[in-house]
């Protein structure tokens, strides 16, 4: 019993990394474009253009370093950039399909991503914690 | 665990942020593929002064007093005489006066160039049966080593028992129109050497002699003007030279030019007889250099070949040969476009474009000021203009004039009609006028333009703008209507427009940054033209909204882009200079680089779609529009030039016009979809299409013979549109056994 039970384990546990590693690889790419968004975006803010660039280059930035980190706070941060893009491209440019296709297009995209690996993150964030207690 | 997470998020972080930020700094454009401009951005217009060139006048090009080398005659021939216009025999009526119902006897059907006939076999119900009758192959495409330069663009004319065309290079074809079998050939041997900008020949022209009694050889006779400077005649019967015109059916149209090189003026339109007058005009390359070889426009006699007058701008008083080491006044406005002829007035509707040196204005002559990116209306008997009608004021936008104008009978409030033409515009504003005085029928307005940017050339206060006509163009750009496949290269695209001067329509050029010129010189209406139906008053127009960035740059940064002109000892083909991209504008103080305003890495266009449409209106009834969709799928293009596949009708950007049927029907390729279409004339719903075998960019045309209504397309792709090159002409019919 604790041999098979114990193989299990071992068979989850390998799963989990597996899946640990792929929400590791969606935080360094949303990491990356928060820095595209953060570099890019003061270069256009500067040039009189959008702010929104910036600001949400920023929000992205930390989302992802967090999601690498293995925090679930990195999700949220990523789910509160989705929220904020989706509320400024409607503003800009209202309902139109072709309009939202580059703006929330990719963005929701990677969010589903960000959605489905709540639970993973929560998960290790528990195992962080219980590391930090110890 | 931590340790390792957070080393490689600094690694991947330092890996991709230099890319990013070189791409914001205009990354330059992939090699290989036209264009590949790469607009150097803000204060980077001039190159520090570490390396001066070796020579100024190395990058120079010779002088424009130099002799013209030997071979720039192609064919060797003797100067022509000249005669006196009241010498010249009377004409003829043509077959294009009033065409045979089942012709198709001019490039644009008739004298009136209205794209329309009266064939009425296919219709809405049976255009989906549709298919294809024959295919016949030019033998005309790049081959290995040479730099693809083509686009066919050709449009047949039909007259009895013929379907007359020209391959790219200018061979002579007559085909039976009911099998697409070749009755003749006649090469005429065009070089690699001599293509401009574009290996075209837009068609051929159909010429009945008043001299040579019928039955003889040379009766009927089919008129060409060849990319190397040459006027020939054939006989249409059995494809010979016509020995009584010019020498042994040729004239050297290089005579007088002075100096130049192959390629760097060229015939790409179908000459226009008028009143026994053949006239003859030519593009010279664009950017090149301020005393480019001349834009002269010149009337032969069409039976002998002799010289009858030139319209030569910077002399206007004079209307004979040079003679000598003299030569038509150099750098003028050049005319590139199909004309259209007026038998009954007795004028020839020239369109024409700008002086040479194309973003610079500083240098011009009031004479050329008078009549750049116009409609000249010349008298055929003397090369006199009779009244001049300007659409851009001192252009510097290349929105030369690239379309055939209509001749119609403009309906007035009263009841009366006004003989009139439609002139459509790069400007996408499309001007009506009276034939007889050049005087717009419907309401143009002036309206306030920018001043200029660049110390030595001011711009024209004001521009007309046709409000009396619906506008075949999209409201002004702004940041927001830029787009991309995602934020990323819309926030590219954002930061590229920010970085350039952009106050809309006539934004003027600059040297310390960009500047965005739209709806720029692929934009509005070109060489397509419009067709317009006589019965329904119906006219349609393809058009398109492609931006343009493009940047002065000094001389000194031109000598070390090694810019230099095509006629310059050192230059060497596609190693920079070439039309429509980086140009050196010799002789000015500046040169120019421009490329679409692109994201040069996804080679996507920067702003949103549409980048084409299609238009009806009705011109008749006020000048609305009766539909306006945009024209093109998106099935052959995406990000990288991948096609999606997807039958999404996105509207790309299109070159080629269309063709208006009793039917009612309107037949188009021209998008880079490279499908051929039916749409209805009255809804402007797309009823048929069919994948051609290269991309749709010419006219089409429809003719009967032998009691079947036959569609005609030159499939020959196009070089900068970067659609598919072929050499076949695709013609379709309806199955034998319809009826």
């Amino acid at each position: 019993m604790v041999n098979l039970s114990g193989n299990v384990m071992f068979r989850r546990l390998h799963n989990a990394t597996f899946v640990e590693w792929l929400v590791l690889l969606l935080g360094v790419v949303i990491t990356l474009v928060g820095v595209a968004f953060v570099i890019g975006g003061v270069d256009l803010a500067m040039l009189g253009g959008s702010f929104y660039y910036a600001i949400c280059g920023l929000v992205l930035l930390a989302g992802g370093v967090f999601i690498i980190l293995g925090r679930t706070i990195g999700a949220f941060l990523y789910l509160g950039a989705l929220a904020y893009t989706w509320v400024w491209s409607v503003w800009e440019v209202g309902f139109s399909p072709i309009d939202l296709l580059p703006r929330a297009f990719g963005p929701t995209l990677l969010g589903i991503l960000v959605a489905l690996s709540i639970p993973v993150l929560r998960r290790q964030d528990v195992r962080f914690s219980n590391k930090g207690a110890v | 665990m931590r340790r390792p997470y957070l080393l490689a998020t600094v690694a991947s972080l330092a890996l991709t942020t230099l890319p990013f930020a070189a791409h914001a700094q205009f990354a330059p454009a992939g090699a290989g593929g036209p264009p590949s401009a790469s607009i150097p951005g803000p204060g980077k217009a001039d190159e520090p002064a570490r390396d001066a060139p070796p020579d100024p006048s190395y990058f120079a090009g010779p002088s424009p007093y130099a002799p013209q080398a030997p071979g720039v005659n192609a064919a060797n021939l003797p100067d022509m005489d000249s005669i006196d216009a009241s010498a010249l025999p009377a004409m003829v009526q043509q077959q294009s006066a009033s065409p045979a119902r089942e012709d198709w006897a001019t490039y644009g059907h008739d004298d009136n160039q209205t794209r329309y006939s009266p064939l009425d076999q296919i219709t809405p119900e049976n255009v989906s049966r549709l298919e294809v009758a024959f295919i016949y192959h030019t033998g005309s495409y790049p081959r290995p080593g040479q730099v693809n330069k083509w686009a066919a663009e050709t449009t047949p004319i039909k007259v009895g028992d013929g379907l007359y065309m020209c391959s790219a290079q200018n061979d002579i074809i007559k085909l039976d129109p009911t099998t697409g079998k070749q009755i003749w050939r006649h090469n005429l041997n065009v070089k690699y050497e001599s293509i401009p900008y574009t290996a075209a020949c837009k068609g051929v022209t159909y010429f009945t002699s008043s001299q040579v009694p019928e039955g003889q050889p040379c009766h009927n006779r089919i008129i060409e003007g060849t990319l190397d400077m040459r006027l020939v005649e054939v006989d249409a019967a059995t494809g010979e030279f016509c020995p009584t015109f010019g020498h042994g059916g040729q004239v050297n149209l290089m005579q007088g030019m002075g100096e130049s090189v192959p390629g760097f003026v060229a015939m790409t339109v179908p000459p226009m007889v008028v009143n026994g007058v053949v006239v003859v005009n030519h593009e010279v390359l664009d950017g090149q250099r301020r005393w480019a070889p001349s834009g002269v426009v010149r009337g032969y006699d069409a039976e002998s070949g002799k010289f009858v007058w030139a319209w030569d701008v910077k002399r206007p008083d004079d209307h004979s040969q040079p003679t000598g080491n003299n030569h038509y006044s150099r750098g003028t406005p050049n005319s590139w476009a199909a004309m259209t002829g007026d038998n009954a007035l007795g004028q020839v509707y020239v369109p024409t474009g700008n002086s040479a040196g194309d973003y610079f204005s500083g240098y011009r002559s009031p004479e050329e000021n008078a009549v750049s990116t116009s409609i000249v209306a010349l008298d055929v008997k003397t090369g006199s203009p009779r009244w001049v009608y300007q659409t851009t004021r001192k252009d510097v936008w290349d929105y030369d004039m690239g379309s055939q104008v209509t001749m119609m009978d403009m309906p007035t409030p009263d009841g009366q009609t006004v003989p009139a033409i439609i002139v459509p515009t790069k400007r996408g504003q499309t001007f009506v006028l009276d034939r007889r005085t050049g005087k717009s029928i419907l309401p143009v307005v002036e309206r306030p333009a920018p001043a200029g940017n660049v110390p030595g050339d001011t711009r024209a206060p004001t521009q007309p703008w046709s409000v009396g006509m619906p506008a075949l163009r999209m409201p002004e750009l702004q940041e927001k209507d830029m787009w991309g496949m995602s934020p990323l290269d819309q926030l590219y695209c954002r930061i590229k427009f920010r970085k350039a001067h952009y106050v809309g329509e006539f934004t003027p050029p600059s040297l310390d940054k960009p500047w965005i010129m739209y709806p720029g010189d692929n934009g509005g209406s070109d060489w397509g033209s419009m067709a317009y139906d006589p019965q329904s008053g119906i006219l349609i127009a393809n058009w398109n909204a492609s931006p343009m960035y493009a940047q002065l740059i000094t001389r000194r940064k031109a000598d070390s882009l090694k810019l230099m002109p095509i006629d310059d000892v050192h230059y060497k083909p596609g190693a920079g200079g070439s039309a429509e991209g980086n140009g050196p504008m010799a002789g000015t103080p500046y040169a120019i680089t421009i490329a679409p305003f692109w994201d040069p890495f996804t080679r996507m266009l920067c702003h949103k779609p549409p980048y084409g449409m299609i238009t009806a209106i009705d011109m008749k009834h006020g000048q609305k529009v009766l539909w306006q969709h945009p024209l093109g799928t998106a099935r052959a293009n995406g990000p990288w030039g991948l096609p999606t596949g997807l039958p999404w009708e996105i509207g790309t950007p299109n070159n080629g016009g269309s063709v208006i049927t009793k039917g009612g029907l309107v037949f188009i390729g021209a998008a880079t979809d490279n499908l051929i279409r039916a749409i209805d004339e009255r809804t402007g719903k797309v009823l048929w299409s069919h994948v051609l075998p290269g991309g749709g960019q010419a006219n089409p045309m429809t003719y009967e013979a032998n009691g079947r209504q036959y569609v005609a397309i030159m499939a020959g792709g196009h070089h900068f549109m970067m659609t598919p090159i072929s050499d076949q002409m695709v013609v379709f019919a309806l199955p034998k056994d319809t009826n």
